[in-house]
């Protein structure tokens, strides 16, 4: 079962940044390109000063570098381009922004190329881990590169230099040095973390150094080498009965976790499966339907609802993740949908029948055949977005 | 024993599945019949247009809310 071919594992990003208190703008800029499905060009430039400025010049920069690598030009090439494209700073002459740059190849190598970011953290099992680095002049700046063949779980961190500022004069004499932050996440490193829950976790943290005044722009990138795990989720019988047996053995034949939503579809599993159905009455929360169980699947919800909520938590987790505690912890359906599908999944099958339950066509009913569509193509839309590969097959 | 069972599929849930079901509980609380009824949910009895729908034993109530819930659990649980 276990495959330890370089594609079975994969690599998790999650970045976020505050922007200096007062400032409308972060001078601090992440891009990331996929090369391909396990190659990936992260970059995180850091303007000169804040505000417009710094904002102008940190996104022409990481923007130019990670077109410039994502198509196979040379560090030397991306640098003195930088170089002749940026705008010089009317005050202190200079056209600069500093970057840190991560690429992974198949999922087997990281190349990491820094220019005066603080320097990246290496946690390799949950430890700090001192890669070799070498250092290059290129048009007079000191650039330091590595290689690293990457292993199951290694955690690279980056941040701005904000982050290694926090506190400073604050709550800290001298700031956070990169040897707090790397006992800091030392220590609250937990391989079930995704990447996006460990930059939260980190940049809170600074965030809380400053006195929730940040001093400077500060960004956190978090890239993590995982293992790929595949979510299956059924929805809907077929809309023609005749199909209803292919579709639940290609359902079943699937390797992962089974989720199985909606009322009809759960019975008409149960069935195929031969056992029984048993649905749960505690109501976690009013608006979210029960679940049941049934043997041999994992999560077993009702269909529309449930699903409405999960779309609603995946647009709040892409955009500004005020809802994480609710869907994080809760054990209602829609939760344990969004934290297997968010969190655990790289690879989701959606298995949508697109029978039209006539129970639903009614004037008083809120559900239409047509809202069940539209919930699973937002859906799928959304979880592209955090990065999962996605396939949708209909019956 | 009695068999209740109440749909908490889609329909069901929107006409109110969850105030049935609290009002249920309070029910066989105050009526103490916790030896004699076991109250548990159903995955869609079929019924989705005329919900909520309900099962006593192999009896299915259609259409129970808040207004005939007494009537019903009445006549069908207490008295019957």
């Amino acid at each position: 079962m276990i495959n330890n071919s370089p594609f079975s594992l994969c690599t998790d990003i999650g970045y976020f940044s505050v922007n200096k208190h007062d400032e409308q703008l972060c001078g601090d800029h992440v891009e990331l390109i996929e090369q391909d499905e396990n190659s990936v060009v992260f970059v995180l430039a850091d303007g000169l000063g804040s505000g417009v400025k710094a904002s102008i010049l940190s996104t022409l920069t990481s923007k130019i570098i990670s077109t410039m690598m994502a198509n196979a030009m040379s560090v030397e090439e991306c640098v003195s381009t930088i170089a002749a494209t940026l705008p010089v700073c009317e005050v202190r002459k200079v056209a600069y922004s500093t970057f840190t740059i991560i690429r992974i190849t198949n999922n087997t190598e990281a190349e990491i190329i820094q220019y005066d970011n603080p320097m990246v953290i290496l946690l390799r099992d949950g430890k700090n881990f001192d890669y070799p680095k070498t250092s290059t002049v290129i048009d007079g700046k000191t650039i330091y590169r590595s290689k690293i063949p990457i292993k199951l779980d290694d955690t690279f961190i980056t941040t701005s230099d904000g982050a290694i500022y926090a506190g400073v004069g604050q709550s800290l004499n001298f700031g956070w040095q990169r040897d707090n932050i790397i006992e800091y996440m030392e220590d609250i490193f937990d391989r079930e973390y995704t990447a996006k829950a460990l930059a939260g976790m980190l940049l809170d943290e600074c965030v809380r150094l400053y006195g929730g005044v940040p001093g400077d722009d500060t960004t956190v990138g978090v890239l993590k080498i995982r293992e790929r795990e595949q979510v299956n989720l059924m929805i809907g019988p077929p809309s023609d009965p005749a199909d209803l047996k292919k579709m639940q053995t290609l359902f079943f034949s699937k390797q992962g976790k089974h989720i199985v939503c909606g009322g009809t579809t759960s019975t008409l599993t149960a069935e195929f499966l031969g056992k029984p159905v048993i649905p749960c009455l505690d109501y976690i929360s009013p608006d979210i339907p029960p679940m049941a169980k049934i043997e041999g699947v994992d999560i077993v919800t009702e269909g529309v609802i449930t699903i409405s909520k999960v779309l609603e938590y995946a647009k709040d987790y892409l955009d500004e993740n005020k809802l994480y505690d609710n869907w994080s912890v809760l054990p209602d359906g829609a939760s344990c949908i969004a934290r297997c599908l968010f969190e655990e999944a790289t690879d989701i099958n959606f298995y949508v029948g697109r029978a039209v339950n006539s129970a639903h066509q009614n004037p008083n009913l809120p559900i239409t055949f047509n809202i069940k569509m539209q919930l699973v193509d937002e859906l799928s839309k959304c979880l592209k977005q955090m990065g999962k590969k996605i396939k949708v097959s209909y019956f | 024993m009695k068999n209740i069972s109440i749909c908490v599929g889609s329909s069901c849930h929107l006409k109110g599945s969850y105030k049935i079901i609290e009002m249920a509980k309070e029910f066989i609380a105050n009526h103490n019949l916790e030896d004699k009824v076991t109250l548990g949910g159903a995955f869609c009895l079929g019924r989705c247009t005329d919900g909520v729908t309900i099962k006593i034993d192999d009896e299915i109530i259609c259409g129970v809310c808040p207004e005939n819930f007494q009537q019903i659990f009445e006549e069908k649980v207490l008295n019957a």
